[in-house]
């Protein structure tokens, strides 16, 4: 993956960052150690680079390609087929998904007994529980694609949000139709449950542009936003506006 | 009044695999990083600058191995237990950048840009701003206090993490 990931999680006392929430960072750093052991594209000897080059087959990797690669699937038929990581250039690819996939397992170490709430951020795909307390939702800026120090928008953040833009100049931006890097949106934001499918979803609407709205709409728990290339703007109905 | 609730900051480097955490009193988010611009020189940091000037947009995607030897880093001794290493300068994808890292005990407490040189082209600068997301995140929250993180700008760059790596293993960091 080779990514950085940052956790923050929110208490309301000093007594609740006890040795339970030590262990439970510690469970979130294994799962993503795990992830980034498995699904690096990096390390030449990673589970996936040896799927890539064909020395082992999918049934030969560790369970977590398999599930990976069957939410990869389901992501590339709720996309329309604008998220296909098996149609990247250089093979299969599902870095699209696993990044949001990671950041959502880690979450997945903590309980929401004892704490107000957690975010796992991986380098701005976002999976959160809680918030800052009760009836406090987590605020979250969305980054300006024409600026990047300043926020095109504020959303309540009630689980997860993933944006993809062009100006990542990410390899996962490509037109699975075309094969080549394509993009018809500065960026696309999509907010729902799982941060796996919202990071996927965000790469497809990147790509797809306007067209990749009305798949999310369909989507239950679903919204996206695109900051079109003339800086206009168009949501899904229940984007989670906030106030800036 | 509202008590403000207590953060505990993890950072994961998901390539050297670390994990750091602090409790703080205050309300941060990417609490971690270092104040000022992207490009702000933390203090002990030692980068020195070796890259090429103009960026190459063109160069080995991410997926692809890189050509760079593993760079080694130096360490600086602070005091109260408290050390900062600097990663050598690794070329990225617009230039050159080091990443200087500082631990207090087993916890990261700090990342930072050490150096960066993009050649001064207004498009390598810009793919800069948007190129250390860690970085942009503190920029953007430093702006509006109001928010527990940004969504977007994540530009992954290999030699920032190249550089950290190295940075880290100088510390002995594992």
């Amino acid at each position: 993956m080779g990514t950085v990931v940052t956790i923050d999680v929110y208490t309301a006392t000093d007594g609740a960052a006890g040795t339970d929430l030590s262990r439970q960072l510690t469970t979130a750093q294994a799962i993503l150690q795990r992830a980034d052991a498995v699904f690096s594209t990096w390390q030449p000897h990673s589970p996936i680079s040896r799927l890539r080059r064909g020395e082992i087959t999918s049934a030969q990797a560790p369970a977590e390609v398999c599930e990976v690669l069957e939410q990869c699937a389901i992501a590339r038929e709720l996309s329309g087929g604008w998220f296909d990581p098996w149609a990247m250039p250089g093979g299969l690819d599902p870095a699209g998904y696993v990044k949001g996939w990671a950041a959502q397992k880690a979450l997945g170490a903590f309980r929401a007994s004892g704490i107000c709430g957690a975010i796992v951020n991986a380098a701005g795909d976002i999976a959160s529980l809680g918030g800052l307390g009760p009836g406090q939702p987590f605020r979250i800026g969305i980054a300006d694609p024409f600026s990047p120090r300043r926020l095109a928008e504020v959303i309540y953040l009630t689980d997860s949000i993933a944006t993809s833009g062009t100006y990542e100049r990410g390899h996962h931006l490509i037109d699975p139709h075309t094969g080549r890097p394509s993009a018809r949106a500065a960026s696309a934001s999509v907010t729902g449950p799982d941060l796996g499918l919202a990071d996927a979803l965000a790469t497809a609407v990147a790509v797809a542009g306007a067209p990749g709205l009305d798949l999310v709409e369909a989507l239950d728990g679903y919204e996206a936003l695109i900051i079109a290339l003339d800086g206009s703007r168009r949501w899904t109905r229940h984007f989670p506006f906030a106030p800036p | 009044m509202r008590r403000a609730p207590i953060v505990i900051t993890a950072t994961v480097a998901g390539l050297v695999g670390v994990l750091a955490f602090h409790t703080s009193p205050a309300r941060l988010g990417a609490g971690i990083l270092p104040g000022g611009s992207g490009t702000s020189a933390p203090a002990g940091s030692s980068g020195s600058l070796q890259g090429q000037g103009t960026g190459s947009p063109g160069s080995p995607p991410p997926s692809s191995p890189t050509a760079h030897a593993r760079p080694k880093g130096t360490a600086h001794a602070q005091s109260g237990g408290t050390r900062t290493a600097t990663g050598p300068a690794v070329n990225y994808n617009y230039g050159a950048l080091s990443v200087s890292v500082t631990v207090s005990g087993s916890k990261i407490t700090h990342v930072g840009i050490a150096s960066i040189d993009d050649g001064g082209l207004p498009r390598s600068q810009l793919i800069d701003q948007q190129a250390i997301p860690l970085l942009e995140q503190e920029a953007m929250q430093a702006q509006s206090a109001n928010i527990q993180g940004v969504s977007g700008a994540s530009y992954t760059s290999t030699g920032f993490q190249q550089s950290l790596q190295a940075a880290l293993q100088t510390l002995g960091f594992k």
